[in-house]
């Protein structure tokens, strides 16, 4: 599916509960957020767990989905990001607990952006992210995946902490042009 | 105005969910009245996306999807969260910028909106500290302190991270100047000496992860006492 489709889905979800989209949602995402959730360390059947707890978040917030805001892929991350701080990394969860993007100022309003400037958007970060040199992919999945400090990937690559954070600074500083091309 | 903001490495651990509790914690305080940092993160978001979107699936039990309808179906009688959550429960759930003091919504939750009402503990000559009752990760220390006008704080040094921001009055040291809003992520090994450069009292959350070492002979007594 297309990220655009994606977007529809979570769209028609939020609108009437359309229960075609929620299932066509959880096909997608599903085997990939029980791969998102493994990656963090957990057994199988937490995974899942938290893959069935997403879903059942999903459900709810959908009304707050805005696909001029985020594309369906994002919004969906946030919200397995902060389920994950729930259930693995609780004294965190207070912090990310009621982080509702689309209500707050959190995404300025003067910001010009459209559906599909969204959706271009994640399909063109994608393709960055593969062409990043790996010691830098390497980072930034550690960090998304693993939930790892820049201090715990300083040390299990054996690097000084400043070049953790100057490989950060390189990725993002990349990925960020992107970004700026496509909103320009 | 915020002049001081958050570095491209805090932005995207945050997004990522990989900063230490006290740190998310103060980030949060910082994008709350920040658009501009605020709007990095969900920048840095859309890479989280990304991962999502190309990881490898894994196959899930054949029957999840129908424990999830059971699990929504069940859900139905609760109410769902609310669009406008900021105005949803008074003032205590939005954070609030007033009279050149901000409180985030975060510490208006813990301690109400008023610093007057704070149980300050006095820690040395000029400086006040109020530890906060957060769940913090290992070794780390949230806390507001509070400096009075003209008040060096001792030269230190850090073995960690001190991450700062700024809720009341200003501060300046070598790196600049920071006013409410400002946020100073003092690296590792950096030395400096904040002092609050103006006729009111500075308040700020910090963030720190290790004790901070202090550089005269006298401070190093005192550090134990003061306990920072």
């Amino acid at each position: 599916m297309t990220a655009g489709q994606l977007s529809a889905m979570l769209v028609a979800l939020g609108e009437h509960h359309d229960r075609g989209a929620f299932r066509q949602l959880f096909d997608h995402f599903a085997p990939r957020l029980k791969s998102f959730y493994l990656k963090a360390g957990t057994n199988p059947q937490m995974a899942e767990e938290l893959v069935q707890e997403t879903f059942t978040q999903i459900w709810r917030k959908a009304h707050l989905y805005r696909p001029d805001k985020a594309a369906a892929s994002t919004w969906i991350f946030t919200i397995a990001r902060n389920q994950r701080i729930d259930r693995l990394r609780s004294e965190k969860s207070f912090v990310y607990k009621d982080e509702d993007f689309f209500a707050s100022k959190l995404v300025s309003d003067e910001e010009q952006t459209t559906e599909v400037h969204r959706n271009e958007l994640v399909e063109r970060v994608s393709k960055a992210m593969a062409l990043l040199p790996s010691n830098q992919a390497e980072i930034v999945s550690m960090a998304f995946y693993d939930e790892a400090t820049h201090a715990e990937i300083a040390q299990k690559l054996s690097l000084p902490l400043g070049t953790v954070k100057s490989r950060m600074r390189l990725a993002f500083g990349r990925l960020r042009n992107i970004l700026s091309e496509v909103e320009a | 105005m915020i002049h001081h903001h958050l570095s491209d490495e805090m932005i995207l651990a945050y997004a990522a969910g990989s900063l230490s509790a006290g740190q998310a914690m103060v980030v949060a305080c910082h994008l709350d009245i920040c658009p501009a940092c605020a709007a990095r993160v969900a920048e840095a978001e859309v890479i989280g996306g990304a991962l999502i979107a190309d990881v490898e699936e894994t196959a899930v039990s054949d029957d999840l999807f129908n424990q999830i309808l059971v699990d929504v179906d069940e859900a139905q009688s609760f109410p769902e969260p609310e669009r406008t959550g900021a105005s949803a429960s008074g003032d205590l759930s939005s954070s609030s910028y007033l009279d050149g003091r901000y409180v985030p919504r975060l510490l208006a939750n813990m301690i109400g909106d008023d610093f007057a009402a704070v149980r300050w503990r006095t820690v040395g000559p000029g400086i006040r500290q109020f530890v906060l009752p957060v769940p913090s990760s290992e070794g780390e220390k949230v806390r507001l302190l509070k400096l009075s006008p003209g008040f060096v704080t001792p030269d230190h040094s850090h073995h960690g991270s001190e991450l700062t921001l700024v809720l009341k009055g200003s501060f300046s040291d070598d790196t600049g100047r920071y006013r409410v809003g400002d946020i100073q992520d003092a690296e590792e090994d950096m030395h400096h000496q904040p002092m609050a450069d103006t006729e009111e009292d500075c308040i700020c959350l910090v963030c720190t992860d290790a004790p901070l070492e202090f550089k005269g002979v006298i401070t190093r007594l005192l550090q134990p006492i003061i306990g920072i």
